[in-house]
């Protein structure tokens, strides 16, 4: 656990880290002093000259003021190295993260690391302050009592320390038996939950079909099982639980046994087998107060082997020196790529010349989007090279490139800002007349003139008070001011109505105009019949290219394509009445 | 019933009456389960006071050694046992204890989840297409997992901080009252302080969530948008922003630690194990040199007083916990109190015409986002067996119209009714069987593929079924699935989204309502898959009164009227070609459209 916790936090942070934990571990030493000073002191009490205990009653009281100085000093500390790991972490995480090639940050990835950069560190960050201590008390202290026993019986020293090696052995074993329990009975709870949610989420289909009754018998049919598994599940984690506590109370009862035992044989003075009675109640608390570190420890060690997976992720390499690109020439060259094994571009091969507009066309699946994401080095190629302007991208460095290529994304995800903030995301030094001439080109000029307080609208959560479409047109304006060579528009058309889409289409014709390289990933008949260049690709090459005219007269798999979008688009939706 | 009544009574089932106090979220959350809970604790004070007997024999112990004469080895042996005894028992009500509270915990989420899904059969549709169900899900989630902690662990928990220190107290004043006050005066202090140290703590509290509450705004906000965060070069802005959150959360720890640590510390101190022992200890040698008391009295010191402030260490975060399940509980309690959709009694629709008259209709304001008038007062007749086409940019309010027909929300005012009769005053099961609809957002559920379209009319034949989904141009598909139609969506019928929607189409094939909302498919499905959608809907289309949002004017153009609308209003209506001759806005959206299809047409012949 120390080493993950001292890798996390970084180089920088792993010395005094390190040094606070060693005080810590330190302090629990002294305690077991404190805790062994108690046995010539009740001796001595209890022995026949009570007055000989005051010498070692005052080195006890100097023990225990080491202690108290030692321990305040040490949770002060811990307190600072937490605020410290808290901004350590978030540092790490965020400069790391950014550096990370987009192609990493599926759905699942960005749930965990967003649980991780809140919940994750700050459970960490208690660490050192509530968790480590009782930690070290429990492993420290009864090492230096069992130690100092030693000096006085030894029999009893090598009793205690059978004991001990029992309990760690124990606390081991159960505190994984009750983790995988926990864990048991949060997935059930999970399930149920979920079945609530999922309930929920289908209420409009299950009330569309009066099925709501049959519906919520299921359901409950399926709550009720679930609350019968962690019934079950209830009863089978108890004796995992009470098994360390259990081990604990019987390990000391066993030592009360043997003192006794030779306490009553004569071989062990009474005033001593008191004292050393005492000494063993002692260390057994720390010991049993342990066991409610336990799940606090099982999730710090979990937390922090998420926040390492997360922190050993590679990002792209980046070259040692960057080569800008010569114009905005775009080419794929045999370009190979899997995702997760599954080939998607096989042999990839396209020239996109500035001032033209190239449509990649073709069924899903046949590697558009891939193709796209590659040239903005979301992923890099397995083989071939991706050039913009004769360069190759993983030569010209990412700031570079991602000022040469601006991708209109399929999901816009706005920040809970000004709509003019999310423009200027692109182009923080943007003035007013900057944003209204790439708002005229986007169709966002009409969304700002609606809008309560036009440019300073905030637009909630993720932009959730503006609908889809006003949402892409902002990232299209975004995506515009960015005034980049190459332009990559990705089934941006998709949520817009028939005014904007045609807008849309100008706009990328437009572009093309002024000499950059546009390339759309189009499944509008308008954008496709517009664009200068067509490229059909199938099973992640490029089946057929050319002009829209060329590929008409090749009457092939684009033409077929064509035709069955005319008669989905020849489709009139009538009453129509025999 | 007249609608009125109906909307009058059902609010009160859901709010206390006037006058009688709400009793708390909490409380009511609790209440059957009220019984075990209180055993619960009640064992676990037990447990920890049985936690004490071992310690007290084993002090009864160092007496019998240490007495006067030959120590009694019966006696010795006896307590022994009894402290073994002691501890077992300890042991068997603390699990007792746990399986219990953890037992009403169970039953109490069960009862949590059934009066859930009970309500949620009843609030407005719309409700859920809001933020009802990442609150749904928060509810089942996160919130009764603070309510179990408090009810398995919190609670049982402060009942052993109390039970501990108060048999201890008896047992050590019985033994010597002067060592008895010492250790007494000694808990006091640090209680002093450690009370000290609580208060102002809940101002801290607050900032404390705060700073957390920026770490998390900001983290969801650099995680959620770090595509555009990277694709536009500048992780300026987002990541200096939860760098920034970042420090002022880590600055704050910091100062709210050094501000309070001198304090913590001291408490900490006071009331921890090794400074409790050790000052009984020199407080009894003290003694003992005085006469004031029996050396062996000290031992029972050493070995009981730290009880008197083990738990204290506990109540502090114990405090918060009960503060955190109670707001937890009221957000359950929340989600149970949105209002129910008053469901009709009477009407019967005459046919399938439907009819909106003056209808207005705000979302009402959440969150910072401000209510927002959506339909300002929207009149339009669907005659029975004709089909109607609202278009209009983007948030002109065509979806929010679409979904009032099926009840997704109320009209402010003004007035939805089919066949005549007001879609309020119809029992939900008439209105669902008039009504279907055919959304984007295709929710199939996690049941077989058969079962998926059989909704549509439950009891109906396997042959039916088939049928329905030929007619949905997706029999083919799902005959290629493993097991056919028995395959369960998402384990092993993995359908794409064009395939998803024509399962539900199929759905409306076998339920056949008589008036059908669809909201035209704008999302990119390969040409082929959409031809084949299309085709289906065609047919679906027919003979039913029909209310299309389209986003594209072609598919709609030999619709039986087309309604534009435009800021919550209709502004136009009228054929295609009346339409086109009027020259107005619905004119301006064509000839937009127009002249690209112009073009493309004429390369494709």
């Amino acid at each position: 656990m120390i080493r993950a916790f001292l890798r996390a936090v970084g180089p920088d942070r792993a010395r005094p880290l390190a040094a606070a934990l060693a005080l810590t571990a330190f302090v629990s030493a002294v305690q077991g002093v404190v805790f062994a000073l108690l046995v010539p002191v009740l001796e001595r009490l209890l022995g026949p000259a009570p007055g000989t205990a005051a010498p070692w009653a005052l080195a006890l009281a100097a023990a225990t003021a080491v202690y108290a100085v030692l321990r305040a000093a040490s949770l002060y500390l811990n307190f600072r190295v937490g605020g410290s790991i808290s901004r350590a972490l978030h540092h790490r995480l965020g400069d790391h993260v950014v550096r990370l090639p987009l192609g990493w940050f599926t759905g699942a990835r960005l749930g965990e690391l967003n649980r991780i950069a809140t919940e994750g560190v700050s459970r960490t960050t208690s660490l050192p302050v509530h968790t480590y201590p009782p930690l070290a008390d429990a492993v420290v202290t009864p090492v230096v009592a069992v130690a100092a026993l030693a000096l006085f019986d030894w029999r009893l020293s090598l009793a205690c320390a059978a004991a001990l090696a029992v309990l760690w052995m124990v606390f081991d074993l159960s505190s994984d038996a009750v983790g995988r329990g926990d864990a048991a009975r949060d997935a059930v709870a999970d399930e149920a939950a979920d079945r609530v949610v999922e309930y929920a989420r289908a209420q409009p289909v299950l009330r569309a079909f009066g099925r709501d009754e049959r519906g919520r018998t299921s359901l409950d049919r399926a709550l009720a099982a679930e609350h019968r598994t962690a019934r079950t599940l209830l009863f089978r984690a108890v004796p995992a639980l009470f098994a360390y506590s259990f081990a604990v109370r019987a390990a000391l009862t066993g030592i009360l046994a043997f003192t006794l035992h030779l306490a009553l044989g004569g071989t062990l003075a009474a005033p001593t087998a008191v004292a050393l009675l005492v000494l063993a109640v002692r260390f057994a608390h720390p010991l049993s107060a342990a066991a409610e570190h336990g799940a606090s420890l099982r999730m710090a060690v979990n937390g922090l082997a998420r926040i390492n997976a997360v922190l050993d992720a590679r990002p792209l390499p980046e070259p040692a020196e960057p080569t800008p690109p010569r114009g905005a020439l775009v080419e794929f060259d045999a370009v190979r790529f899997a995702y997760d094994g599954e080939p998607v571009l096989d042999g990839l091969s396209l020239r996109a010349e500035p001032g033209t507009v190239t449509a990649l066309v073709g069924p899903s699946g046949a590697g558009k989007t891939t193709a796209a994401r590659l040239l903005a080095r979301f992923h890099d190629a397995d083989a071939g090279q991706v050039r913009v302007g004769g360069v190759d991208v993983r030569d010209i460095g990412g700031e570079e490139l991602s000022r040469h290529v601006a991708v209109v994304f399929q999901d816009v995800y706005l920040f809970d800002a000004t709509v003019a903030d999310n423009v200027r995301v692109a182009d923080p030094g943007a003035t007013l007349e900057d944003l209204e001439r790439v708002a005229a080109r986007s169709g966002l000029d009409r969304v700002v003139a609606e809008l309560p307080r036009g440019w300073d609208t905030r637009v909630g959560d993720g932009g959730t008070s503006l609908s889809g479409g006003q949402r892409q047109r902002v990232s299209i304006a975004r995506a515009l001011l960015k005034d980049a060579p190459v332009v990559v528009l990705d089934e941006a058309s998709a949520a817009l109505d028939a005014e904007n889409e045609a807008l849309l289409t100008a706009t990328a014709v437009g572009l093309a105009r002024e000499g950059r390289t546009v390339l759309v990933i189009a499944h509008r008949p308008a954008t496709v019949a517009a664009a200068d260049r067509i490229a059909f690709l199938d099973g992640g090459r490029v089946a057929e290219e050319g002009t829209p005219g060329e590929l008409l007269a090749l009457d092939g798999r684009h033409a077929a394509h064509v035709r069955a979008r005319e008669r989905a688009r020849g489709w009139r939706i009538t009453a129509a009445r025999p | 019933m007249t609608r009125n009544d109906t909307a009058a009574a059902a609010p009160g089932r859901a709010e206390p009456g006037p006058g009688a106090p709400a009793p708390s979220p909490l409380k009511v959350l609790l209440a059957p389960v009220r019984g075990r809970v209180a055993a619960a604790v009640a064992l676990q004070g037990a447990a920890g006071a049985l936690g004490l007997v071992p310690l007290v024999c084993v002090a009864e112990i160092a007496r019998a050694l240490l007495g006067p004469g030959a120590p009694d080895h019966g006696r010795a042996w006896a307590l022994v046992g009894l402290a073994l005894a002691g501890a077992v028992a300890a042991l068997l009500a603390g699990a007792a204890s746990t399986l219990v509270g953890h037992l009403a915990d169970n039953d109490m989420q069960l009862a949590v989840r059934r009066s859930l899904a009970a309500h949620l059969s009843r609030v407005p549709l719309g409700w859920f297409s809001g933020r009802g169900s990442g609150r749904v899900k928060k509810a089942l989630h996160d919130d009764i997992g603070e309510v179990h902690s408090l009810v398995a662990h919190t609670l049982p928990d402060l009942a052993a901080v109390v039970a501990v220190p108060a048999v201890a107290l008896v047992y050590l004043a019985a033994t010597d009252w002067r060592l008895a006050l010492v250790a007494a005066a000694l808990v006091a202090a640090g209680i002093a302080l450690f009370a000290r140290a609580m208060a102002g703590g809940n101002a801290k509290l607050a900032e404390y969530a705060r700073a957390m509450n920026d770490i998390n705004t900001s983290a969801v906000e650099f995680v959620e948008g770090i595509q555009v965060v990277k694709h536009f070069g500048g992780h300026r802005r987002s990541h200096a922003r939860f760098l920034r959150a970042a420090d002022a959360f880590a600055d704050f720890f910091v100062s709210w630690a050094r501000a309070t640590t001198p304090v913590t510390v001291a408490s900490f101190l006071l009331l921890s194990a090794p400074t409790v022992t050790v000052a009984a200890v020199l407080a009894g040698t003290a003694f003992t040199a005085a006469g004031w008391t029996d050396p062996v009295s000290v031992v029972a010191f050493a070995l009981v007083a730290p009880a008197l402030c083990a738990p204290m260490n506990v109540i502090g975060s114990r405090v918060q916990q009960v503060q955190a399940a109670g707001a937890a509980a009221a957000r359950v309690a929340a989600v149970l109190a949105v209002p129910a959709l008053p469901e009709g009694a009477g009407g019967v629709p005459r046919d399938a015409g439907v009819v909106f008259e003056g209808v207005r209709f705000a979302y009402p304001a959440e969150g910072d986002r401000e209510a927002q008038e959506v339909l300002r007062g929207v009149d339009l007749v669907l005659e029975p067996g004709t089909v109607t086409a609202l278009v209009g940019p983007s948030g002109a309010g065509k979806s929010t119209l679409a979904a009032l027909p099926a009840r997704f929300h109320d009209p402010a005012s003004g007035s939805v009714s089919l066949g005549g009769a007001d879609v309020r005053d119809l029992p939900a099961e008439t209105l669902y069987r008039t009504v279907g609809f055919v959304f984007q957002d295709v929710r199939l559920l996690r049941e077989s593929v058969a079962d998926n379209i059989s909704l549509g009319r439950p009891g109906a034949t396997r042959a039916e079924v088939e049928a329905a989904a030929r007619a949905a141009r997706i029999h083919d598909r799902i005959e290629r699935l493993p097991r056919g139609y028995d395959s369960v969506v998402g384990e092993d019928a993995d359908l794409s989204g064009g395939e998803a929607q024509r399962v539900s189409i199929a759905r409306l094939f076998l339920a056949d309502p008589p008036v059908l909302v669809l909201d035209e498919a704008t999302a990119a499905v390969d040409p082929v898959a959409e031809a084949d959608i299309q085709d289906a809907l065609a047919d679906l289309a027919r003979d039913r009164t029909v209310l299309v949002i389209a986003h594209r004017l072609a598919t709609v153009t030999g619709a039986d009227r087309i309604a534009v609308m435009e800021d919550g209003r209709i502004t136009e209506s009228g054929t295609h070609g009346d339409l086109l001759a009027a020259g107005g806005r619905y004119a301006a959206l064509w000839n937009a459209r127009h002249r690209h299809d112009g073009t493309e047409e004429g390369e494709e012949q």
